[in-house]
């Protein structure tokens, strides 16, 4: 009857049954799957007979039963908030012996909706966390866990997904056990799918369509990054899960994601040896991957989305941000410093306080208006966004950008910069502090092969900021192409024009002939170009462009019109003389020059 | 839905097995119900919550072609006739395709059960 509960009972819990004539055991399972993981959870016969002998020796080796929860017993934490990281068997584990009763571990996986191949398969693996086992049932952990005290947590962020166990501190070989087994044991069945994971997607799905804040935030995402940050951080309501989710796919992307580079172990409030020896026991499962997971390198493109919504309004305004401190040499201070400047929420009781967003919405009552810095490990966001009646946003707007205008120019005064400073400093330290970000930032940088979160070096490095450098930083932004995404009453709501931002970036795509190339005129009447073997590149560019343009004139009047709209083109080229690039050329005003000289010259 | 059943201390004891076997075929066969197409799987009642939802889970192909063989044994039986005999069960195709998934269903209110019945004691 106990036996059953083994697991338990190495952790100083007796479960007994009120009925003594039942038996625990399910004699009636024909299933050989099931029956199995039963005999191996009785037994503990078939995995780790070490782990079974090293818990209990851990459980023998506490001084007496009464004092197992007392404070004397645990009082082994330090103050450092750094953590201390190593490999374990190629699985990076990081810890932080923070003085306390409770300690939370996390396994951060790189699988976060950037790394998804197909849309929702993170939500979907996210859904099957702590799903039945092969060892045992989704039930079972449940209520194991419950009689622990623990809580299980699983959720995503763009980039990493998370599954989180908090608990006492003595128990931390049989959480680490537990979160060994569902990274590497999870079942994936079918039925749990259809049961369980699909309606809880479809309901996330219809939240964060009811949800205007997260759909603007979503769709400035999208824009800034198209691609893989851009990718939403639940799939929308029209996302063709069916086509795409199945237990099958999600299985497989689990076994690409739950791989030994691919996978953290941090904890908060425990030791790093323990950690250490529980990880190289209880992780052994996890198999070394044969493809790492990776997205293409973000690139910034800006743009702008309206979407007609008929509950709330937001808007969002966002700029290229900075990566966060864990990605090492892309982090730029200045921007969270522009972010605590900028603000909108008030920090501070009965004031609007002193950042410039909070004043700017303060005339328009109705608008709230925050700054949040999204940064991550290659890449970073930094957005505005405004929520409230859609007549305050457009004017809170507005003056948003009039104040950010005015941080570019340097006329904020030297107390709003210290004030600024002092808050960015404030902030960053915190998110280390906190158990939960601290976590979840740390194991994304050590799983995209950075470093820790180091709170020290994160606190200095905010306080090294200076103002001629926030100017500079201000000024960047606004000189790069913004993006705006509004959300609600596409009425009232403004344009990012109408705003003062700009829409248009400098031409990105740049093709650079072959070294030796020359130009060569274009005969407009023929559409030919005379070309000259070493020179393909810039002559089929130009043919393209003037074959374009005879075929454009030669549609009807309406046509035409739509047609030249479409045609502008911000194709550039350069000469390049003697392994040497020359001047960058729009292929348009080129191809006007050359005409020009074709039309002087005789024809041919 | 189980009934109670020796067929697992049959199967345990080879030489029972050997005696029992030709006995059980020639029975299965004389019920009568591979004669309309069925299965023994198809015959189980419906009308419990376990064996629902062991339905839901069935794949979709098994549940169609239940679906079918259902349909065509309402019709022999209204007609009053036989399937011709090709179209009548084999019985290598006489498989439990259902039973397992009830037993696993049965399994986890069984254990439900279990936990909700315990009683903690703190050491």
């Amino acid at each position: 009857m106990r036996v059953s509960f083994k697991l338990l009972e190495d952790f100083g819990i007796n479960v007994n049954r009120l009925n003594t004539t039942q038996r625990p055991q399910l004699r009636r399972h024909r299933d050989p799957s099931i029956t199995n993981s039963f005999q191996t959870m009785i037994s503990r016969s078939a995995v780790g007979r070490n782990a079974q002998l090293a818990l209990r020796r851990q459980c023998c080796a506490k001084p007496a039963p009464l004092n197992r929860r007392g404070l004397a017993a645990v009082s082994t934490g330090s103050t450092s908030f750094s953590y201390e990281s190593a490999d374990v068997g190629g699985i990076k584990v990081a810890s932080r012996d923070v003085a306390g009763l409770t300690t939370s571990l996390a396994v951060v996986v790189k699988a976060g909706s950037r790394y998804q191949p197909l849309p929702g398969l993170t939500v979907g693996l996210e859904g099957f966390a702590f799903k039945n086992t092969h060892r045992r049932s989704a039930l079972r952990i449940t209520r194991e866990s419950e009689l622990l005290g623990g809580q299980l947590l699983a959720y995503h962020t763009r980039e990493s997904l998370v599954l989180e166990a908090k608990f006492l501190r003595e128990d931390l070989p049989y959480f680490t056990e537990l979160l060994g087994e569902v990274v590497s044991q999870t079942k994936y069945t079918d039925y749990e799918y259809h049961e369980e994971v699909e309606h809880n997607i479809k309901l996330s799905q219809q939240r964060l369509l009811a949800d205007v804040s997260d759909l603007a935030l979503n769709s400035a995402h999208g824009i800034a990054f198209h691609r893989g940050l851009g990718t939403p951080l639940y799939p929308t309501s029209s996302t063709p899960l069916s086509k795409y989710l199945n237990d099958e796919t999600i299985h497989q992307f689990a076994n690409e994601a739950y791989t030994k580079s691919n996978i953290a172990v941090v904890a908060n409030g425990a030791n790093q040896a323990d950690l250490s020896k529980n990880v190289s026991e209880f992780f052994t499962g996890v198999k070394s991957s044969a493809i790492p997971i990776s997205s293409p390198a973000s690139k910034y493109y800006g743009g702008e989305e309206r979407i007609a919504h008929g509950s709330g309004n937001s808007l969002v305004l966002a700029f290229p941000g900075s990566s966060s401190f864990t990605a090492g040499g892309s982090y730029k201070p200045e921007i969270s410093v522009l972010a605590a400047l900028l603000g909108g929420k008030s920090s501070i009781k009965w004031t609007p306080g002193f950042s410039l967003l909070a004043k700017a919405a303060s005339s328009f009552p109705g608008a709230s208006a925050t700054t949040t810095h999204f940064s991550y490990s290659d890449a970073g966001l930094l957005t505005i966004q405004f929520t409230g009646s859609a007549q305050a946003i457009r004017g809170a707007s507005i003056e948003a950008v009039k104040s950010l205008k005015s941080i570019a120019e340097g006329s904020i005064s030297k107390e709003d910069f210290t004030k600024a400073v002092a808050l960015a400093r404030y902030r960053a330290l915190e998110e280390g502090q906190s158990t939960d970000a601290g976590l979840v930032s740390t194991g994304a940088g050590l799983v995209h092969g950075g470093k820790p979160f180091q709170i020290d070096e994160v606190g200095k490095s905010v306080q090294g900021v200076t103002a001629e450098k926030l100017k500079s930083a201000a000024k960047a932004l606004l000189e790069g192409k913004a993006t705006v995404s509004a959300v609600g009453d596409l009425y009232v709501l403004p344009y990012g024009e109408e705003l003062g931002l700009k829409r248009r970036n400098n031409p990105k795509l740049y093709i650079s002939s072959q070294p030796t190339a020359t130009h060569n005129g274009i005969r407009m009447e023929s559409i030919r170009s005379h070309t000259d073997k070493t020179c393909k590149l810039n002559s089929y560019n130009k043919y393209l462009s003037v074959a374009a343009r005879v075929v454009r004139r030669s549609l009807k009047d309406d046509k035409r019109l739509a047609a030249e709209r479409r045609g502008e083109s911000e194709l550039r080229m350069a000469k390049w003389n003697n392994g040497k690039q020359g001047e960058h050329q729009n292929v348009a005003e080129a191809n006007a020059a050359s005409m020009a000289e074709a039309a002087g010259s005789p024809a041919s | 839905m189980s009934a109670p059943s020796l067929a697992n201390a049959i199967i345990k004891r080879p030489w029972l097995a050997k005696m029992v076997k030709p006995i059980a075929a020639w029975y299965a066969d004389a019920a009568g119900y591979r004669k309309l197409g069925l299965r023994a799987d198809d015959l189980i009642p419906e009308e419990s919550e376990n064996v629902l939802l062991a339905l839901k889970r069935l794949p979709q192909k098994e549940a169609y072609d239940r679906v079918f063989r259902l349909r065509r044994a309402f019709q022999c039986s209204l007609a009053h006739q036989l399937l011709p005999k090709e179209q009548q069960t084999k019985p290598e195709e006489d498989y439990p395709y259902l039973s397992p998934i009830i037993q696993q269903v049965e399994a986890e209110a069984k254990e439900r059960d279990d936990w909700d019945a315990a009683v903690v004691q703190r050491k």
